[in-house]
């Protein structure tokens, strides 16, 4: 049975980068650690243990998926070695949760925004 | 450092991974520890993986209820025996020397021994870049 993930409940870095990195196109083990490093412009490493450790996690809760057992329109591996490599695939709820902490995330921006400003205009 | 060597502790740190784990995720992660070892990345992929058998351990044992979790604190139960442990410290020792040999950073492990009714008590303390603390204790 897949866990439910609670709706409200916010993501940690790990996971918010690895659904990150899915949702612009399904990629391998290595490929995700390759695109979070890009991503983050270096400043977040992620190693095979956190990763997978995640992955499972997200797995197990329906977000991620392996790509070839989820879709028939498998992407095509960019080299032969490639080829044997899992691929792994952002599911729709995996959508939904990422788009969830985005909005939770840009809710929190803007009330940091409004506090920061609040403080400004205080101090003046 | 020998690559050889380094594989090899890598691939011993693997094997205390849970068996459903391995059987998943050994081959890949075993694939990126080369990739990365060739662009000169390796240490840190150490610690990595010693935190992650502490999780995944740490998962097992939480199933099976023997374990209990307090304020950061992973304590292990009789659950764990003397073989396990042997093995878990041969690894721990050999990531040691490793990561000695990779880096000139000093390392990230404390490791202390204290006696309790003639039962040793280790404690084994890691420290993560993201100032993360893990401490390992096992109890008699």
């Amino acid at each position: 049975m897949k866990s439910e993930p609670a709706k409200s409940s916010p993501l940690s870095s790990a996971t918010l980068h690895i659904l990150l990195a899915l949702a612009g196109g399904n990629l391998h083990g290595y490929g995700i650690i390759k695109e979070v490093t890009r991503n983050s412009d270096g400043h977040y490493r992620l190693g095979p243990g956190t990763l997978y450790d995640n992955l499972k996690k997200l797995m197990d809760a329906g977000l991620v998926a392996d790509a070839a057992t989820a879709s028939s329109s498998k992407r095509k591996p960019v080299s032969s070695k490639e080829d044997d490599r899992r691929f792994y695939t952002l599911t729709k709820d995996g959508k939904n949760a990422l788009a969830a902490e985005v909005d939770r995330l840009q809710s929190v921006v803007r009330e940091a925004k409004l506090r920061l400003q609040e403080a400004r205009t205080g101090k003046a | 450092m020998n690559r050889a060597f380094a594989r090899f502790a890598y691939r011993l740190l693997l094997s205390l991974h849970p068996a459903s784990f391995q059987d998943e995720f050994g081959t890949e992660m075993l694939w990126i520890f080369d990739e990365e070892y060739s662009q000169g990345g390796a240490a840190y992929m150490f610690l990595d993986g010693v935190i992650s058998l502490l999780r995944q351990c740490s998962r097992l044992e939480k199933d099976r209820g023997q374990l209990s979790i307090a304020s950061g604190e992973i304590i292990t139960g009789p659950g764990i025996g003397p073989v396990r442990l042997l093995q878990a410290g041969v690894t721990l020792s050999l990531i040691l020397f490793s990561l000695n040999q990779l880096g000139s950073h000093p390392s990230p492990f404390t490791l202390s021994v204290r006696w309790s009714d003639r039962v040793p008590c280790y404690t084994i303390t890691l420290r993560a870049p993201s100032h993360a603390e893990v401490v390992l204790e096992s109890t008699p």
